[in-house]
């Protein structure tokens, strides 16, 4: 107690020993002050050129190696399918996989691959956050000369290739080279409760139109219509981005997204799409607790039966009941992105094996097993759905893929879109915003963060 | 270094004992030479281990720090030097201001009623005597171990709007004061504020009960001769000797609030709109997010300094002065030698 006693005494000796503490730690960082970063070298010495599918004798030829991978754990189902087969077929490769929540592996892969000691191959995420500096820091191969060999470019699914394409100062997206490749795709939609809709008299809506009949006579009945968790921010976005792609061509917002000059967020279409989401949530069809629930509690509570819809995506679907739920699109297509891309690292030594791993995730023998672990694959070509649910989202993907409707993510045009549109989307459901006052917001940060590339 | 300063004879047997059996021959005041050579090196040697891993550690990471602040740099290529852009910014940006603001809303809940409640409490324990007082100030301090993710997502669903808090409210007739605590713009403030407190008057009151225990009973007995109530004997006596543990109280509560970031991200991240943003939740962003590191590490260097500022008002406002703690030190001294023995 005395030793707690004697702190009174401290404050005048305590600023001096402060300041120079701080400045003792500012004179050994800055060492010659050069800027940070100065000292690193692009690697990219081991661009090993594919011309054809990488054979085992290729990987057998690299000896007894470990081929190191990060992936975000949703792809742990699939990969203990996968991993023993390769393991398998190239037996002087083992496989090493770390897992990672989503929000970790985006906020820790790109330190990763620009370590001394990076994984072999990783997973990134689309846009300037995460692959655009993985792309400007050169840390990831190029892989045109992958696709080409495998044939990835005109086979199914070319198309989704397309977010992972980059010019070379990692400053676009959409064209250019391609850095990295998903086997996985999504799909967004609505989710309903079949025996509520029953119950209601009511059918599964096959458009907006029809959701819009039915919303207010699921509220009459004392039921919530919409059942949505938005304290992160993003829920209520994707239901954004499903109106506003009803609203305008899908290209125009696809342009915006990939931050093409000249575009613009203001636009009827987005004030329509806005001011419905206001006008949806003052007459109640979000229920009112929504900015207080997580949209994975809101998941949950969905699968045990309250709301009657539930506006998401394809990423949902593995946890709901496929007998009691059902799923469709609300546009000719509905919105849908490419997931999180894998990429493969400039530095690694072992790129045949990796080369390898990344041929394996794009056959449609792997898309049948991505969709049987409750996701949906690029790679489409006689992969069936063992179930209603996984059926509806297949074709509701087919069909999104061909109408091209898949215009991606806001949150991929600027890392901090996410926050800026989910925040002010907030203001906006709870009348405290203008959609306008939103919109001009949202164009503010693309603005500002195309200023800054 | 600085404990070894000349200090009397009953306090230094609490401070470091490499440098007690020395403090008898500084008396004699010898030069400056003769001081560094007998005492520092060799005293420094012992904290060397400790002073390595702070160096390492600590020093290291706050020199990086403050060396990215003065570079446009995304952690990968290199950077271009800005000067003092990424501060002017720092202080130019609306939002922060806003979010400074919450922070001092924060201050309130975070510190300020935490040490209101724990000094009710301890003042409280101090006059009754509480049996298995050991378990009570355990669960009591239990928040403060808790890991705060924990804690986020138990507040969470206390605070929803179909949650316990609300149940309560409808059972005893207010059921239309119910809200989404977290979710409704008005209120997520506050009921983060009211996390922070709970999770920081436990700290508290544990400070201020282990303060008491050092008081010298006569103290109170004579002061109940005088005839003080117990408002009174609060007032005269437990308070006014708590001086040092509402010190450091303050300051742990304040460095809590002002840096706070985990329990705001886990529970609102940020939101409704930008109701609970606070300056940590934007060094988070554009460090992991935006790869902006220079404007992250220049805001977490301001957010530093505001801290340390704030600490020393609070540690030079409470300071103790000599002629409030004499009154106290005469018949309060036996019974410390006493304890400490």
């Amino acid at each position: 107690m005395k030793s707690v006693r004697r702190e009174g005494a401290g404050p005048r000796r305590f600023v001096p020993v402060a300041a120079a503490v701080t400045a003792l730690a500012a004179l050994a960082a800055c060492a010659g002050c050069s800027p940070p970063g100065a000292g690193k070298s692009p690697a990219g010495a081991n661009q090993l050129a594919v011309t054809d599918p990488v054979t085992p004798a290729q990987v057998a030829d690299l000896g007894e190696v470990t081929l190191r991978m990060w992936a975000d754990q949703a792809e742990k189902p699939l990969m203990k399918s996968l991993v023993p087969a390769f393991e398998k077929k190239y037996p002087n490769v083992k496989v090493d996989i770390t897992y990672k929540s989503f929000d970790d592996l985006v906020a820790t892969v790109v330190n990763a691959a620009s370590g001394s000691n990076p994984p072999d191959l990783f997973e990134g995420n689309i846009g300037y956050a995460v692959d655009g500096a993985l792309v400007k820091a050169k840390l990831v191969r190029p892989l045109d000369d992958v696709a080409a060999a495998y044939g990835w470019i005109t086979g199914t699914g070319a198309s989704t290739l397309a977010p992972a394409r980059w010019n070379g100062s990692g400053t676009a997206f959409g064209n250019g080279n391609l850095y990295g490749m998903s086997p996985i795709s999504e799909v967004q939609g609505i989710y309903y409760n079949k025996a509520q809709l029953k119950e209601l008299g009511l059918k599964p809506p096959q458009s907006l139109a029809d959701l819009e009949k039915d919303l207010p006579v699921v509220k009459k009945a004392g039921k919530q219509p919409i059942m949505l968790g938005n304290s992160d921010q993003y829920a209520a976005t994707h239901i954004f981005s499903d109106l506003a792609v009803t609203e305008q061509t899908p290209a125009s917002i696809r342009d915006w997204i990939g931050g093409k000059p000249g575009t613009t967020f203001v636009t009827d279409g987005n004030a329509k799409a806005a001011d419905t989401m206001a006008d949806w949530a003052k007459k109640g069809y979000f229920g009112s607790g929504y900015n207080g629930l997580s949209n994975e509690d809101a998941v949950t509570r969905f699968a045990k039966g309250s709301g009657v819809f539930f506006v998401g995506g394809s990423w949902n679907g593995a946890t709901l009941d496929p007998e009691k739920f059902g799923f469709g699109a609300l546009t000719t297509g509905g919105a849908g992105a490419t997931a999180s891309p894998w990429h493969i690292s400039a530095s690694s030594k072992v790129t045949p094996a990796a080369v390898a791993f990344l041929a394996a995730l794009h056959t449609p023998q792997t898309g049948q097993k991505i969709l049987d672990t409750g996701r949906l694959p690029v790679v489409t070509d006689g992969v069936k759905g063992g179930n209603s649910l996984q059926s509806q989202t297949l074709d509701a993907l087919k069909r999104t893929i061909a109408a091209g409707t898949q215009v991606g993510y806001y949150d991929w045009t600027a890392t901090d879109m996410l926050n800026v549109m989910g925040g002010k989307l907030q203001e906006v459901m709870s009348g405290r915003t203008s959609s306008s006052a939103f919109m001009t917001a949202v164009q503010d940060s693309w603005r500002t963060a195309r200023q800054a590339r | 270094m600085s404990t070894a300063a000349p200090t009397t004879g009953r306090d230094t047997a609490a401070s470091a004992p490499a440098s007690t059996n020395r403090t008898g021959g500084r008396r004699r005041r010898p030069s400056p030479l003769t001081y560094l050579s007998s005492l520092h090196w060799t005293s420094l040697l012992y904290v060397a281990p400790a002073l390595a891993f702070f160096g390492v550690f600590v020093l290291y990471p706050i020199g990086i720090s403050v060396w990215y602040s003065f570079y446009d740099y995304d952690g990968l290529t290199v950077g271009t030097p800005v000067g003092w852009g990424n501060y002017t910014a720092v202080f130019t940006d609306s939002q922060l201001r806003a979010a400074l603001l919450h922070s001092l809303v924060l201050l309130f809940f975070y510190a300020a009623l935490p040490v209101c409640v724990g000094l009710l409490l301890a003042g409280a324990m101090s006059r009754i005597r509480v049996y298995g007082l050991t378990v009570f100030r355990a669960v009591l301090f239990l928040p403060q171990i808790l890991s705060s993710v924990v804690v986020a997502v138990a507040w969470r669903n206390l605070l929803a709007e179909d949650g316990p808090a609300n149940a309560v409210l409808r059972a005893v007739g207010l059921g239309r004061f119910a809200t989404s605590w977290l979710g409704d713009f008005d209120t997520a403030l506050p009921s983060i504020g009211v996390i922070g407190s709970w999770v920081e008057y436990g700290l508290c009151m544990v400070l201020f009960l282990s303060g008491i225990v050092a008081i010298d009973r006569s103290t109170y007995e004579a002061a109940r001769l005088d005839g003080a109530g117990p408002v009174r004997e609060f007032f005269a006596i437990t308070l006014p000797a708590l001086r040092p543990q509402i010190s450091i109280a303050l300051i742990l509560t304040i460095t809590f609030a002002l840096r706070n970031f985990d329990l705001i991200w886990n529970t609102t991240r940020g939101g409704p709109g930008t109701t609970t943003t606070v300056p940590s939740l934007y060094v988070y962003q554009d460090a992991f997010q935006n790869r902006m590191l220079g404007r992250a590490s220049a805001l977490a260097i301001v957010l530093t300094v505001v801290i340390l500022l704030v600490v020393v008002v609070v540690q030079l406002a409470l300071r103790e002065r000599e002629g409030p703690r004499r009154r106290f030190t005469g018949p309060r001294t036996p019974a410390r030698k006493v304890h400490s023995s």
